[in-house]
C-alpha cells in the first residue's frame, strides 16, 4: 500500500510565530523507560520523555522539509512521568531566526500528565539546512 | 532528607561525568521512543543523504540527557528533578566510539522565594579535546536543604 504524504511543504518565511499544534497524548511505559535508561546508561534517568521529541513531533507531522540538525536544546525538570500514565503534549513555534544566512526553527512543548502534573518543558533550537552542518563537521 | 553542606559556592566543581557512546547506546536512546525507522542517528544511509557525513552521530537529546545526570548527580534526585533544568548548545557532533566528558562548575547563587537558585556552566568534551557542547543549567534547593544561616 502506497502512503499517502499529506504534509505541507515547509516555508519559512510564511511560518508563524505562535502556531500552536494539536494536542499529542501518549502513554510512558516502564518497558520504554528501561530502554531509555539502557541508553543513557543512567540507571536513575527520570526524564524519558526527552528521547520522545515531543516538541517536533507535531512540527514533524504537518510540515515537510529536507531535515535538521539540533543546534540548542533545553529542559526543564518538575516532576518526574509515572510509568503507565497518559501525557499529554502541547507544543508550538516558539521562535525562528536567520543566522549567518541559515534558517532556525524553534519550538517548545509542555507535557502534563492525566492527574494534572506538570511534567517537564523543552525548547529545541533546531537548523533547517542540515547539510550545512555535515560539511563543517566533514571538513 | 538530608542537608546539603556543600556545593553551592561560586567556583565549585559539578562532576565529572564521562559516557562512552556506542551505536548500541543511540539505537536504544532512539528506540525508546519508538522512533525505529533509518535516521542520521542509526543509519549511516540516512546520515549521508541529511547531513552529508561519513557516519551516524547522536542525537543532541542524548548530551541534553547527560547533562541532566551530572546536575542530578549534584543536587540530588529530590531537588533536580522538581526544580533542574539544563540548556546546552551543541558545538560538534558526538559519534559512536567517542568518550565523552562532561564538567560544570557554580557560577553563583540568587536567592528565590522557595530556596536558593544555583547556577552552573556546563562543557562537554570528547577524548580530543574538542568541545561538543557548551551551556548552563541551575537548580532551585529548597530552605530545608540548606545549612542554617550564619
Amino acid at each position: 500500500m502506497i502512503e499517502v504524504d499529506n504534509r505541507v511543504p515547509l516555508d519559512w518565511d510564511a511560518l508563524e510565530v505562535g502556531e500552536v499544534f494539536e494536542k499529542f497524548e501518549y502513554t510512558l511505559t516502564q518497558e520504554m523507560i528501561d530502554e531509555y535508561r539502557r541508553g543513557v546508561m543512567d540507571p536513575e534517568a527520570a526524564f524519558p520523555t526527552i528521547s520522545h521529541k515531543v516538541d517536533v513531533r507535531q512540527f514533524n507531522a504537518k510540515y515537510s522539509d529536507n531535515g535538521s540538525v539540533n543546534a540548542r536544546c533545553a529542559f526543564h525538570c518538575y516532576n518526574s512521568p509515572v510509568p503507565g500514565r497518559k501525557l499529554t503534549v502541547t507544543a508550538w513555534v516558539a521562535d525562528k531566526y536567520l543566522r549567518r544566512g541559515k534558517n532556525y526553527i524553534v519550538t517548545e512543548a509542555v507535557s502534563v500528565d492525566e492527574d494534572g502534573r506538570l511534567i517537564d518543558r523543552v525548547i529545541t533550537h533546531e537548523l533547517k539546512q542540515p547539510w550545512e552542518v555535515g560539511k563543517k563537521w566533514e571538513s | 532528607m538530608g542537608k546539603l553542606e556543600q556545593g553551592f559556592s561560586e567556583g565549585d566543581p559539578v562532576g565529572p561525568l564521562v559516557k562512552e557512546i556506542t551505536q548500541e547506546a543511540i539505537n536504544l536512546f532512539e528506540g525508546s521512543a519508538g522512533h525505529l525507522e533509518p535516521s542520521q542517528f542509526t543509519d549511516e544511509e540516512a546520515a549521508r543523504e541529511t547531513l552529508g557525513t561519513t557516519g551516524t552521530v547522536a542525537s543532541g537529546r542524548m548530551s541534553v540527557s547527560f547533562a541532566l545526570e551530572l546536575l542530578r548527580r549534584h543536587f540530588g534526585s529530590d531537588v533536580f528533578n522538581h526544580s533542574g533544568m539544563v540548556d546546552l548548545r551543541f558545538i560538534r557532533p558526538v559519534r559512536p566510539g567517542d568518550t565523552i566528558t562532561f564538567n560544570g562548575e557554580v557560577t553563583g547563587t540568587s536567592r528565590e522565594a522557595n530556596g536558593l537558585k544555583v547556577n552552573v556552566k556546563i562543557e562537554a568534551q570528547n577524548q580530543r579535546g574538542d568541545t561538543t557542547g557548551v551551556g548552563s543549567g541551575s537548580a532551585v534547593v529548597p530552605q530545608a536543604y540548606l545549612p542554617p544561616e550564619e
